[in-house]
């Protein structure tokens, strides 16, 4: 077993890019990997074809269960680099001990790869609407931040129904943003433009005022009586999905939500924020309405070669085991429908979601979707049973720059309410 | 053995491996060496919900004693029902209900695990301890 740590130079690295035998392993932040510049690097990013497995993780003592998840296995060669020496070496030797017969590192990522224009990186298309806490953090200190010029920010510690979680801790400065304010609660559809704007002025958002939204992930399970009332950054999301649709053009969702600012150790609040009214939003609602799918047009798309009706609920759902609500009595799928399989439950996204909670690494996702035909080219409608799993997956798509997708709001919810639109259940042929 | 004699014991063989690596390995071993019922125990009746892998327990009581079986596809997981299990087995319904879970403090692992696995370890002991609940009732 190798028991050096080899370094390879830029020249090296660039001449290894092609090689189908090399692993490139990024230990940065997820935050950097996407895109954002967090140690003064020339350009923010990654170096194409580099997967990321953040130092943070080695934290974590499931660490090579996340290393396999991410199919980085031992018949490759790595390569390691990251921001700081002593880490991306920490990281390396935890390679070695996991059974990595070949390792080097690369320290030279911040001064020579990434101010080399000709060396390829590549970054989330639209890293800006994720943001890392730490950009927060500096926003909220009244410092220069990237990505950043305007003057007006409100951030929203969204939940559903439980204004108790952001009573216990909160991100200083945020305000409460109840998803009941922005869905009604009888078809839990995006409320009517009238009742948004409504809400909107009330917390003191117009169109061009720069959102930044989050949750807290405090531990659904569909034995509670409202779970959604625990999966705070999923809200988030569907916030984040129905302040696009009406308009607001700067919507951003913390990375990770509250256990990312947790993390890295940045102080919460129990003090309300301010809300600042103000009297008009400034902008037709909705701005955006092509970004909704509704019933009609749903059972248009299934019938179109160009269109996915994207399933983002779980297995047991897709296959008629159970509902996945307490409050939706039929079990069963949407006939045609891409099932593109959000992890366990309504109330969890792992499958798109990195363990601690930040999104998951985006070529991952993109490939995943290559896989099940959800493409860039195509229009892409993806639902859940209410909507908010389909608003994570939409967000998903946005960052990525996909234009032509939307979210079908009504989702199984409303399909399974009229006896006369067909459902299946079982296993269907095409997966056996 | 009391189910603080057999915390005590687990604390003691977790603060005995170096580093987390180590510390996984233990667990993924006890994992391993889990035993399964004769009967199927992956069904839909025993799969607990809203856990990010899949987990089934079934809870057997006889002579005022519970018998946990687990299983799960993901080793981690695996190996924390191996420590609860090892934790419950053989306890009356009462002193399972009433368990302080020091261990998972005083082992770190509820600062070592992953956000989402310490998400599916406490679905895993509420699930336990209602169901252990439920046999009281009957």
């Amino acid at each position: 077993m190798q028991e050096q740590i080899l370094r390879i130079a830029t020249n090296e690295l660039s001449n290894q890019l092609e090689n189908p035998d090399i692993r490139l392993i990024d230990v940065r932040p997820v935050d950097a990997y996407n895109g954002w510049i967090l140690r003064n690097e020339h350009r923010g990013g990654h170096i194409k074809g580099a997967r990321n497995v953040s130092a943070k993780w080695m934290n974590y003592i499931e660490w090579i269960e996340i290393v396999e998840s991410k199919e980085i296995t031992p018949e490759k060669k790595l390569i390691v680099y990251g921001y700081d020496e002593e880490e991306t070496e920490r990281v390396a030797r935890q390679f070695m001990k996991a059974g990595f017969p070949e390792v080097s590192v690369y320290h030279r990522f911040v001064d020579e790869w990434s101010k080399k224009e000709n060396l390829p990186i590549e970054h989330l298309p639209n890293y800006g609407n994720l943001v890392p806490p730490v950009w927060l953090n500096d926003l909220l200190s009244n410092k220069q931040v990237q990505d950043y010029s305007n003057d007006k920010f409100v951030i929203c510690h969204s939940h559903y129904q439980n204004r108790a979680d952001y009573e216990k801790a909160h991100i200083p400065g945020a305000i409460d943003l109840d998803t009941n304010w922005l869905e009604s609660t009888e078809t839990w559809n995006r409320r009517s433009p009238e009742e948004l704007k409504k809400v909107f002025e009330y917390l003191g958002i117009t169109h061009d005022t720069t959102v930044i939204l989050y949750g807290n992930f405090s531990h659904p399970t569909y034995d509670d009586p409202f779970p959604g009332s625990s999966a705070g950054q999923l809200g988030a999301f569907r916030c984040a999905f129905i302040m696009l649709y009406a308009g607001v053009k700067d919507v951003r969702v913390l990375n990770g939500g509250l256990q990312s600012w947790l993390d890295e150790g940045f102080k919460t609040t129990t003090e309300d924020g301010k809300k600042h009214p103000v009297t008009d939003f400034g902008a037709e609602i909705p701005s955006r309405p092509d970004f909704v799918v509704d019933l009609p047009e749903a059972k248009v798309i299934l019938q179109a070669d160009d269109k996915n009706l994207v399933c983002m609920r779980s297995w047991r759902e897709y296959i008629g085991e159970f509902s996945g609500y307490h409050y939706i009595e039929k079990k069963g799928r949407i006939p045609g429908a891409v099932f593109a399989d959000c992890g366990s439950d309504a109330y969890h996204m792992e499958n798109y979601r990195n363990l601690d909670h930040t999104n998951r690494e985006y070529h991952e996702i993109e490939n995943k979707w290559r896989d099940l035909g959800i493409t860039p080219d195509k229009h892409n409608a993806f639902y859940c049973g209410t909507g908010w799993r389909g608003s994570e997956a939409f967000f998903n798509a946005y960052l990525l720059g996909w234009e032509r997708i939307s979210v079908f709001d009504g989702g199984w919810f409303e399909w399974s309410t009229d006896e006369k639109n067909p459902y299946e259940t079982g296993i269907p042929e095409h997966i056996q | 053995m009391t189910i603080n004699e057999i915390q005590d014991q687990i604390i003691n063989d977790l603060s005995s491996r170096d580093d987390l690596t180590e510390k996984y390995r233990y667990i993924v071993d006890l994992a391993k060496r889990l035993e399964s019922p004769e009967d199927n125990l992956r069904s839909e009746e025993n799969r607990i919900k809203g856990c990010q892998s899949n987990v089934w327990i079934r809870t057997d009581y006889n002579d005022n004693k519970i018998y946990l079986w687990g299983d799960s596809d993901s080793l981690i997981m695996k190996g924390m029902l191996a420590l609860l299990i090892r934790v419950f087995n053989n306890q009356s319904p009462q002193n399972i209900v009433n368990a302080d879970l020091y261990f998972i403090y005083k082992t770190g692992l509820n600062v070592n695990l992953s956000p989402a696995s310490a998400d599916g370890l406490i679905a895993i002991i509420n699930h336990i301890k209602k169901s252990v609940e439920q046999v009281m009732k009957n």
